[in-house]
């Protein structure tokens, strides 16, 4: 498995950079889906995969992120790639302050009150808080990203912003793994007792880890307002979450496993459109089935810095 | 002051048949310790079943008797989809980690919600009106006649299920799974048959309050379920979850506060402040207003 990924990666890479120029305007647009998606999904992995902690309120952050750059496009004039830092850092902060004083909380409970806080903000963007959001329209009409200069109005353009985007964070990610706050992560998920006794501050770790999954969800959030020109508050319902919640366990939180699960949720749908009213019931049966046979996910994520002789038996997947 | 009772009645409704839906929630969750994510929309879907029930067998009748059949067979059959959804989805993950059941009860949610979909179709439907519009007025405050059928039976269907958990054989197995299922199956209790009885008396009960809703909206749609779904698991995570009376106690106080959030602030605001208050109470005392049954570290 190791070797195959030594030439995966490689192969995955090159065929993603060269994508656009295969494809026509329909398909371009999917594979920008695509990766942006694969962003949110990949940031959902930091919290609920990584750290362990049941989030279903991924879209928030997501549409956060959407809604800075909308907001401060349209209303204030900002150019688009002005909006980036804040747009990425007005969700990690609500991602800390939200998730402060909830923590603590068992499971289940954090993923009700994380339905909540989703259900909570797209009924804030509805009813046109402070009179910015624009309602239950959304804001259209927002400007290209353009860069030094460079107006990138075509799709090839945007597909590439989200092509790095994606690279950015999938080395955010592997550097996480290797890292003292992926190591606290990971124990603290194996076994929250244990890792407290050996003096890892798991709170402090959690909180981590809600704010670093924000703000990339953020960041995927600026690339997609970017794509649609236009962002709207159904784009963020939590049935949105609950999909990204669904791929990262159905893939086993890992990348290979998260990439596929993105592929199969938003890509396949668009290759089968006959069957476009089927699409969930079938993709219900799938995920029941899935968590049958693989109760791990269909590609479990494995820890690979700790050396093999210290690993005694025991496994490594996602509790 | 009118509006006070009139909200006061209301939310007494919206209220039991929260309370409904709830137990089935916090029945489930006191002995799998898995939030049955599929439970609000098997409630939508016995609006549905109902609704063909009254078209299909009953040749749109609407005396006592055939409004009497609706329930009973719509009772039965989701009791029987509640058994059938607990064997396919839920029995094969018993031992697996806790995450891998709530993805596959949220499978089982979208099966469902997407089921109705495609046999009744993605349009809203019209429930029959099963009980006459009769409306009382006191001195400005309108209570109708299905308002009072509801809650009757509501209650009347709890304390059923309260006398039933706490004076009989079967409810002291149900009590004892729920607070350690390997004692209990060393004390010669079939945990298997408890699971499988509290999958029909919670999807019977919910079929109940999904034929309320019917009744009392009017409104079906097929994705309703997520939304009232929601809405009872915070009222059995307010009351206690695990904890039976607490679900009832809890669907009340939240429709109430839903009635009076509507009535005095504003309709388009009530989700948004019911999810605050939960928020406040996890953070406050998540354990709910009568604690929960489920010993457990929160």
């Amino acid at each position: 498995m190791k070797e195959l990924q030594k030439f995966a990666y490689p192969i995955f890479f090159a065929v993603m950079a060269v994508l656009p120029h295969l494809l026509n305007d329909r398909w371009q647009a999917v594979a920008i889906t695509f990766l942006i998606f694969a962003v949110v999904a990949l940031s959902q992995d930091i919290i609920l995969g990584k750290a362990g902690m049941f989030n279903m309120g991924q879209a928030l952050f997501f549409g956060m992120g959407a809604y800075t750059t909308a907001i401060l496009n349209n209303q204030f004039g900002w150019p688009i790639a002005a909006t980036i830092p804040l747009a990425i850092l007005i969700p990690a902060m609500f991602g800390i302050l939200l998730a402060g004083p909830i923590v603590h909380l068992r499971g289940d409970y954090l993923l009700v009150v994380t339905i909540g806080f989703n259900i909570v903000f797209v009924q804030v963007l509805q009813n046109n808080l402070g009179g910015v959001t624009g309602g239950p329209n959304g804001i259209f009409g927002l400007d290209s990203l353009s860069l030094f200069g460079f107006d990138l109005m075509s799709q090839v353009a945007v597909y590439y912003f989200a092509f790095i985007v994606l690279l950015l964070t999938l080395w955010v990610m592997h550097n996480l793994a290797g890292s003292k706050p992926g190591r606290a992560l990971h124990y603290l998920r194996e076994d929250q007792l244990a890792a407290e006794s050996i003096g890892i501050n798991t709170r402090i770790y959690k909180i981590f880890a809600f704010g670093l999954g924000a703000g990339i969800a953020g960041l995927a959030g600026t690339v997609f307002a970017v794509q649609y020109s236009a962002v709207s508050p159904e784009a963020f319902e939590f049935i949105q979450s609950v999909l990204f919640f669904s791929i990262v366990l159905v893939g086993g939180s890992s990348v290979p496993g998260i990439l596929l699960g993105v592929f199969v949720m938003f890509v396949l749908p668009e290759i089968f459109r006959e069957f476009a009213t089927w699409r969930y019931f079938i993709f219900g049966f799938a995920m029941i089935a899935a968590m049958i046979l693989r109760p791990r996910g269909i590609w479990p994520a494995t820890f690979g810095k700790i050396p093999k002789f210290l690993i005694k038996g025991g496994s490594h997947g996602a509790q | 002051m009118d509006i006070f009772l009139q909200q006061l009645a209301n939310g007494l409704t919206i209220g039991s048949m929260f309370a409904l839906v709830a137990l089935g929630y916090t029945m489930v969750y006191g002995v799998m310790k898995l939030i049955n994510f599929a439970h609000g929309d098997m409630v939508a879907a016995s609006a549905f079943v109902g609704l063909t029930i009254y078209t299909q067998v009953m040749g749109q009748a609407t005396s006592l008797v055939a409004v009497i059949a609706i329930f009973l067979l719509t009772a039965l059959s989701m009791a029987v989809v509640g058994i059938l959804l607990e064997r396919i989805a839920y029995r094969p993950l018993r031992e697996a980690p806790r995450l891998s059941a709530v993805v596959s009860a949220l499978g089982a949610s979208l099966v469902i919600q997407n089921g109705i979909m495609l046999i009744w179709g993605p349009r809203m439907r019209i429930f029959p009106e099963l009980v006459p519009q009769v409306y009382w007025d006191f001195g400005g405050v309108v209570i109708s006649l299905i308002q009072v059928i509801i809650l009757a039976l509501s209650l009347i269907l709890m304390v059923a299920l309260y006398l039933f958990v706490e004076k009989t054989r079967m409810g002291a197995a149900i009590r004892a799974s729920s607070i350690d299922q390997d004692a209990a199956r060393l004390m010669g209790i079939n945990v298997n048959n408890v699971i499988a009885l509290i999958f029909i008396i919670g999807s019977s009960l919910g079929a109940v309050g999904g034929l309320f809703i019917g009744l009392y909206y009017r409104g079906i749609t097929f994705n309703m379920g997520w939304q009232y779904g929601l809405y009872a698991f915070i009222a059995a995570i307010l009351g206690g979850i695990g904890n039976i009376p607490g679900a009832m106690l809890g669907g009340m106080l939240l429709g109430l506060f839903n009635a009076f959030i509507a009535g005095y602030v504003s309709s388009t605001w009530a989700d948004a402040f019911t999810f605050i208050l939960l928020i406040l109470i996890l953070i406050v005392r998540p354990t709910g207003i009568l604690g929960e049954r489920v010993a457990e570290k929160v």
